[in-house]
């Protein structure tokens, strides 16, 4: 019986995808586990009333709509023509017209499942046990979470006393505990999976968390959380779990158009189009063509056309003719992130710099530690395992020990304020001794955000500095380090180099931000990807490598030299790390670098600031010291409006305004011969990008079901997450402040709009077989469009084969999608 | 098969993010061990299947091997019948033999 309860709770949660906790925050698709359906059948899409006031906008024309209503109702080619009131229609104008001018009402919104009994209490508990108070950590909590909450429960003053009777001879093991409650509710197996399943669907915040615990930590499972669930449901009486929103969709049939619906469509429609009455003959002909395209199908057509004009638009920006940079005296390599393309822009204007894209571990993933630190961090994309730890070891040992000394006296200070602060009756005496100096110290902070950055910035300089270097030589052998640049060279086309590269990684810095993670490298597992940029660099700079990747046809010359750097991405500085292995041949070249990138970065500032909430009138200064600002909710706009990935050589986008929404991937196809690093660009960075982007797409969706709501109102549970309110399900997805300002929103949700420049065969092998790629494809969750060579035409992809795509070239013709300044200026007093 | 001792293997292959829940019960049901082997490719119910992936371990397929006594192998076998039964992925079941039976419980 065990076994098939464990078994039962696994396929009731297979769709549930694991969430990361906040301290490493992962964008993930909340709905990747039903990749393998349609995205028009599992997704929500936007209220047609907001797709109907892009079309007014001109955000979407009836030319999108048309392109997209050929491609979705095929039939549309054999339907005919409707005259009527003296004019000739089209099937395919008939439908836009539907569209535009139909009655259609939204759905009725999807809404979380309202909390019961069981949800409260059972979320009181989890966090007890997830998140234990220093001072009065749950009992028996190494028991696991049944035994814990066994114990404690039936002394729960929130249960009745028959309940605490019922729960006071519980099973000993989870699993004979959710087989006893399942037999209790008189449950039988077909009953006991769908039930299961609702259950696991009410809590989608604790339930994903836990199965990433589960995995990762080991001290909790979903067999534990499900048995306390439903054991409580017995014991209190409750009626059986109704089914969610989703569940409930999944459950009913899809609603069928009928002839009767057909005709009154086609009534309203022919009565707007003409005042005079249609004659009964075009009134049939109208409901034959409106059939083919039913109402339950208009969101999904809305939401294509919205994104058709987004990829019209930013094909045709793409130059016809390219030109790379001759000679280049600097290349810097940033990650994919959006982000990065707003400075690659910027530092480009110097036209001796090229810069490249990649993903931003640099290939290099790592469990990282910095100096003698008690924890680590895991450096790799969520896709991977950690397998290799590495650390750093100080080149000066006398300074090394001055600066540990000087940081154990301040971390044994923080320690002491901190247990004073939680133990019992320590934080009245705290508040009157150090109290006037936090006090003040808060006041600083509160009116002048910049001077508190400046302390802190003081704080650092005091400090004895750490010359270190990273031990990625004795955490990888040789023949790994040099496949590891084998396969950076080939993935980013790296076919020659500059005496200096810059391999730049990127953070966020901002005070009192829970999401601060979210901000960070999600190529480095939700962290800043400095350690890896340094563990790149050491490898790149290692001359057995480079001896090793001359034997394999891939110099590097001796006069290049790799150094490290991370991208600040709200202050937009580019800081040099490891500055004391520069070797003094390189030193003239990188002060010549940092000096262009100072006035990059200020001007990238400046231009980010039209989109963040209140910024456009700010200083230079002010708007840096946002990252300093514990009041601010908007440090900085992370990776909002994302909308594609660019995978192809620089030359196809140089010079382009692409307004911060695009990842960029670097690709030469003669750099790959096989084929091979084409494929894990697109089963790795192109997957990590559709997850941030259907982060963004469904936060931004629905904003309370799918993202976390207002950060004004969040509870952290520890580093795990956070709660709207004091309880309840942790909530997942991005905070309000990610994706918009009040009820406007900044960014636009749509599937990621993949752009290829390699051999369409190659993407079609490599699709074919990939199952990942298969279903993000050919379930239309995320767009594809490629093409040969820049001298061939765009293609788009489909299941049946590549299609001519004429209209990607097309002029644009229409408004830029720019939010102007003013637009955000007026709703920032929602924030 | 003179001195070899009678037990029952079990074989699944399945997507390597599914294959926590699998791991779990193997060793739940009283298996000593197993074999893992990732990034296996080949055909199957849904179409092909590439082998190893550089960046990305969780959407190639994983093979698990479990060898057990037979009388603790039909509860596991049972279990991941009722794991799998709506979901991607594929058991095989077969008698094999050992020369060391105390390694296999």
């Amino acid at each position: 019986m065990s076994l098939e309860v464990r078994a039962a709770v696994a396929r009731a949660t297979r769709a549930v995808i694991p969430i990361w906790p906040l301290s490493s925050f992962i964008a993930v698709n909340p709905l990747g586990g039903r990749e393998s359906e349609d995205f028009s059948v599992a997704a929500v899409m936007r209220p047609l009333s907001a797709f109907r006031a892009d079309y007014s906008a001109g955000r979407i024309t009836d030319v999108e709509l048309a392109a997209v209503l050929m491609d979705r109702v095929p039939e549309l080619d054999d339907a005919g023509r409707v005259t009527f009131d003296g004019q000739d229609w089209t099937a395919v104008d008939l439908l836009v017209a539907d569209l535009v001018h139909g009655q259609q009402a939204d759905p009725a919104p999807a809404l979380p499942p309202a909390a019961d009994r069981v949800d409260e209490l059972v979320a009181k508990w989890v966090a007890a046990y997830l998140d234990p108070h220093p001072a009065w950590p749950m009992p028996s909590r190494e028991l696991g979470l049944w035994a814990a909450w066994g114990a404690m429960a039936r002394h729960d003053p929130q249960l009745p006393a028959k309940a605490r009777r019922q729960l006071a001879t519980l099973p000993a093991s989870a699993d004979e505990g959710l087989a006893n409650a399942l037999t209790k509710l008189g449950l039988n197996d077909g009953a006991a999976a769908k039930i299961l399943k609702i259950e696991a669907r009410r809590m989608p915040g604790w339930v994903g968390y836990i199965k990433w615990r589960a995995a990762q930590v080991g001290d909790i499972d979903l067999t534990s959380y499900l048995a306390v669930c439903l054991t409580l449901r017995w014991a209190l009486g409750l009626p059986l779990p109704e089914p969610t929103t989703e569940s409930k969709t999944e459950l009913a049939a899809k609603p069928q158009t009928d002839l009767a619906t057909d005709a009154t469509r086609a009534a309203t429609l022919a009565a707007l189009l003409s005042p005079q009455p249609a004659a009964s003959a075009a009134l049939a002909s109208i409901a034959r063509i409106l059939a083919l395209h039913p109402p339950q199908d208009h969101a999904a057509t809305w939401q294509s056309a919205y994104e058709e004009h987004y990829r019209r638009r930013l094909l045709a920006s793409l130059p016809t003719t390219s030109k790379r940079v001759s000679d280049p005296k600097v290349q810097v390599v940033m990650c994919i992130d959006p982000r990065s393309e707003g400075m690659r822009r910027h530092l480009e204007v110097d036209a001796q710099i090229e810069t490249l894209g990649f993903a931003g571990f640099f290939g290099v993933p790592i469990r990282f530690a910095s100096y003698l630190a008690r924890g680590s961090v895991d450096a790799l994309p969520a896709l991977l395992s950690p397998r290799h730890a590495v650390t750093e070891t100080a080149t000066d040992t006398v300074r090394a020990k001055l600066r540990t000394n000087a940081l154990r006296v301040r971390d044994a200070f923080s320690a002491g304020v901190h247990a004073s602060e939680t133990a019992p009756p320590a934080p009245f005496a705290l508040a009157e001794t150090v109290g006037w100096f936090s006090g003040l110290a808060t006041l600083v902070r509160t009116l002048s955000p910049s001077l508190a950055g400046a302390i802190d910035a003081a704080q650092l300089r005091t400090t004895p500095s750490l010359e270190t270097e990273v031990t990625v030589a004795t955490a990888f052998t040789l023949e790994e380090r040099a496949a590891m640049a084998e396969t950076g060279i080939r993935m980013m086309g790296l076919d020659r180099c500059a005496p200096l590269v810059i391999l730049s990684g990127h953070g966020s810095t901002s005070a009192n931000n829970l999401y601060q993670s979210a901000l960070d490298c999600g190529a480095c597992g939700g962290n800043p990807g400095a350690a890896n940029a340094r563990a790149g660099a050491a490898i790149f700079n290692d001359p057995d490598v480079r001896e090793l990747l001359k034997k394999r046809g891939l110099p590097i010359p001796a006069t290049t030299y790799f150094v490290a750097a991370e991208h600040n991405t709200v202050s937009d500085h580019i800081e040099i790390l490891d500055p004391h292995l520069i070797p003094e041949s390189h030193a003239a070249a990188v002060r010549e670098f940092t000096a262009a990138q100072n006035t990059a970065a200020d001007l990238l500032v400046f231009e980010r600031a039209g989109l963040l909430p209140g910024a456009s009138e700010q200083p230079l200064a002010r708007l840096r010291a946002r990252a300093d600002d514990w009041a601010e909710v908007y440090p900085e706009l992370g990776l909002v409006r994302n909308a594609a990935l660019i995978v192809g050589p620089r030359e196809l986008t140089r010079g382009v305004d692409l307004e911060r929404r695009v990842f960029m991937h670097s690709y030469r196809p003669e750099c790959d011969p096989d084929g091979t690093a084409l494929e894990t660009i697109m089963t790795a960075p192109l997957v990590v990008a559709q997850w941030i982007n259907h982060q963004y797409y469904f936060s931004t969706v629905d904003k309370h079901l799918w993202g976390a709501g207002t950060k004004t109102i969040h509870n952290a549970i520890g580093s795990i997450g956070v709660l709207a309110g004091q309880t309840g399900d942790l909530k997942i997805g991005l905070p309000l402040q990610s994706v918009a300002v009040g009820d406007l929103d900044l960014h636009e949700a749509m599937r990621l709009t993949v752009v290829i420049e390699a051999p369409l065969e190659r993407v079609w092998e490599i699709i074919s077989r990939n199952l990942v790629l298969r279903q993000l494809f050919d379930n239309h969750w995320v767009m594809l469009t490629a093409r040969n060579d820049p001298n061939s035409d765009w293609q788009r992809y489909s299941t049946s084969g590549w299609i001519s795509d004429p209209l990607a070239v097309e002029p644009d013709t229409v408004e830029p999608l720019s939010l102007k300044p003013h637009d955000v200026e007026s709703t920032e007093g929602d924030k | 098969m003179d001195g070899l001792t009678k037990m029952t293997k079990i074989e699944i292959v399945i997507s390597g993010r599914d294959a926590p829940p699998i791991r779990e019960l193997i060793t739940s049901a009283g298996a000593t061990g197993y074999t893992s082997v990732s990034g296996v490719s080949g055909l199957g119910h849904h179409g092909p299947h590439s082998g190893a992936l550089l960046f990305n371990e969780s959407d190639t397929l994983t093979m698990l091997i479990t060898v057990l006594p037979p009388e603790k192998a039909s509860a596991l076998i049972s279990a991941v019948r009722t794991l799998l039964e709506d979901g991607p992925g594929v058991m095989f079941v077969a008698d094999t033999y050992v020369s060391r039976p105390e390694y296999f419980g």
